[in-house]
């Protein structure tokens, strides 16, 4: 197709603002050198910006503005929290063991949440593989057979991840402003000096129940590992068996084989997947023996 | 900026993509009503960083075509006497423009006006976003749940049905 062919399917996204910079000064580029196209072009611009130019077609009525003012003055106050709970929270903020890093910022509280779930990831197949599925457990919640769901149309490569990269950095920027809770992902295995025991993958965004959530893809001995994340206002996990473990109540459950751990932390819902099914304990020891969370591993060792 | 501030700043926006849907005064109006209640018992699930005029354009819409789904007829057209009356007192009690540039202004404004009413609903409402309420093709195309390519060719069409019936305006006009 000729340059002049494919021009005038590029007018409308150039008139809307739509071409990244390279496209639009190679447009820029023709239509100084073509008289044709650029005859086209001037037509559509025109008529565009009598359209645009013909706004407000309608203005709304004072008798609508004051009736829906009064909708708007019904509307409840958000709640705010008073200068006693915040000198409490501070306070317990401040005296808490789970903060190892000098600030106390609310991004540096997701972060030790996720340091947590990579903590997890590291020894869930030791966990998980003592299910069998006989254990009868609650109905399974609507974000676990999401995540689960997710998990396996990615698998089949339905779901391509969005950004590839092994950086934590840059997937965690990546996902800035295009979901709607920030979310930080760490260098757990670099900042601890350990060899890396799984690889990050990637990412993408994936809808759930009018909001986008956050999909993490591992890999872990060539397994493949999942990790959804959304606000805790938009779910919550449920079902499965519960396991308490440092303050956080952790679900497990297993769904078309493969294993979900599901629990929430400082505002955000997360649901970690895998199907390793071969038991790891012995070599979970081998590469956290010594570690300040041999305590916090053990935790969730099963009791013999 | 509070919510109920933030969000009287689209009413305008909202009453006439409203009209544009509706194409009747009195439904337009209750459709805005309906939407600013929705919206105010939906308010705490607005996310911190969502676009507060694509969240209310979205929610009208859904109730627009929820609607729909119930109305036997099709809904007719504007009450043009009552707006014309509108506008018309509007026009003569402005001091401060030259009243020639005015005119010709509300003539093209009418024009344009009538030439959307002739279209199809889903070329109206994809013209108006996009022209009129200069959404992104990505917002369009999450307040109307369709992919971003439909947007693109679905605007095309109707910006050259739009083209046709202004031009063909302008040759009556003449």
């Amino acid at each position: 197709m000729s340059i002049c062919q494919q021009a005038p399917n590029q007018f409308q996204l150039y008139l809307d603002n739509e071409l990244d910079s390279q496209e639009k000064l190679q447009l820029e580029k023709h239509l100084q050198n073509c008289i044709s196209c650029k005859q086209i072009f001037d037509q559509q611009q025109y008529w565009l910006t009598q359209i645009r130019h013909s706004k407000p077609l309608y203005q709304a009525s004072a008798n609508l503005q004051s009736s829906i003012e009064k909708i708007l003055d019904d509307c409840p106050k958000p709640y705010q929290a008073s200068a006693k709970l915040h000198k409490n929270i501070d306070k317990l903020l401040s005296n808490s063991n789970l903060l190892t890093f000098p600030s106390k910022s609310s991004i540096q509280r997701l972060v030790v949440a996720v340091a947590a779930t990579v903590i997890i990831l590291l020894t869930s197949y030791t966990y998980l593989s003592s299910y069998n599925s006989s254990t009868s457990f609650d109905e399974h919640s609507e974000f676990a057979l999401m995540a689960v769901n997710t998990h396996i149309r990615h698998q089949k490569g339905k779901l391509p991840l969005e950004i590839k990269s092994d950086s934590a950095q840059d997937v965690s920027t990546w996902f800035l402003g295009k979901v709607s809770f920030s979310l930080t992902l760490p260098n757990y295995q670099e900042s601890s000096g350990q060899e890396k025991l799984y690889q990050l993958e990637g990412a993408r965004l994936v809808g759930f129940k009018n909001d986008y959530a956050a999909y993490i893809s591992y890999q872990m001995q060539q397994r493949p590992i999942s990790l959804i994340v959304t606000a805790n206002t938009v779910a919550l996990p449920d079902g499965g068996e519960k396991i308490i473990s440092k303050g956080l109540t952790f679900h497990c459950e297993v769904i078309d084989g493969l294993k979900v751990i599901s629990w929430t932390d400082h505002g955000l819902t997360y649901a970690l997947i895998s199907d390793l099914a071969e038991r790891g304990q012995q070599s979970c020891v081998v590469c956290h023996t010594g570690t300040k969370d041999k305590d916090f591993i053990d935790s969730l060792k099963i009791k013999s | 900026m509070d919510f109920r501030q933030a969000a009287l700043e689209h009413l305008d926006a909202l009453y006439g993509f409203a009209m544009v849907l509706t194409r009747n005064r009195t439904e337009a109006e209750d459709l805005v009503q309906e939407t600013y209640l929705r919206a105010m018992r939906a308010f705490g699930q607005l996310m911190p960083d969502s676009n507060l005029k694509s969240w209310l354009f979205t929610i009208m819409r859904n109730i627009w075509r929820n609607q729909l789904r119930h109305i036997r007829s099709r809904p007719h057209f504007v009450d043009i006497d009552s707006n014309k009356m509108d506008e018309l007192s509007d026009f003569l009690l402005d001091q401060h423009h030259d009243p020639y540039s005015l005119l010709v202004r509300k003539v093209e404004r009418e024009t344009v006006q009538a030439a959307i009413e002739q279209l199809p609903e889903h070329f109206r409402e994809i013209v108006v976003l996009r022209d009129l309420e200069n959404f992104s093709y990505q917002q369009i195309a999450t307040i109307l749940d369709c992919p971003a390519g439909t947007v693109m060719s679905r605007l095309a069409r109707a910006r050259a049905q739009l083209t046709l019936l202004l031009s063909q305006s302008l040759i009556t006009a003449q």
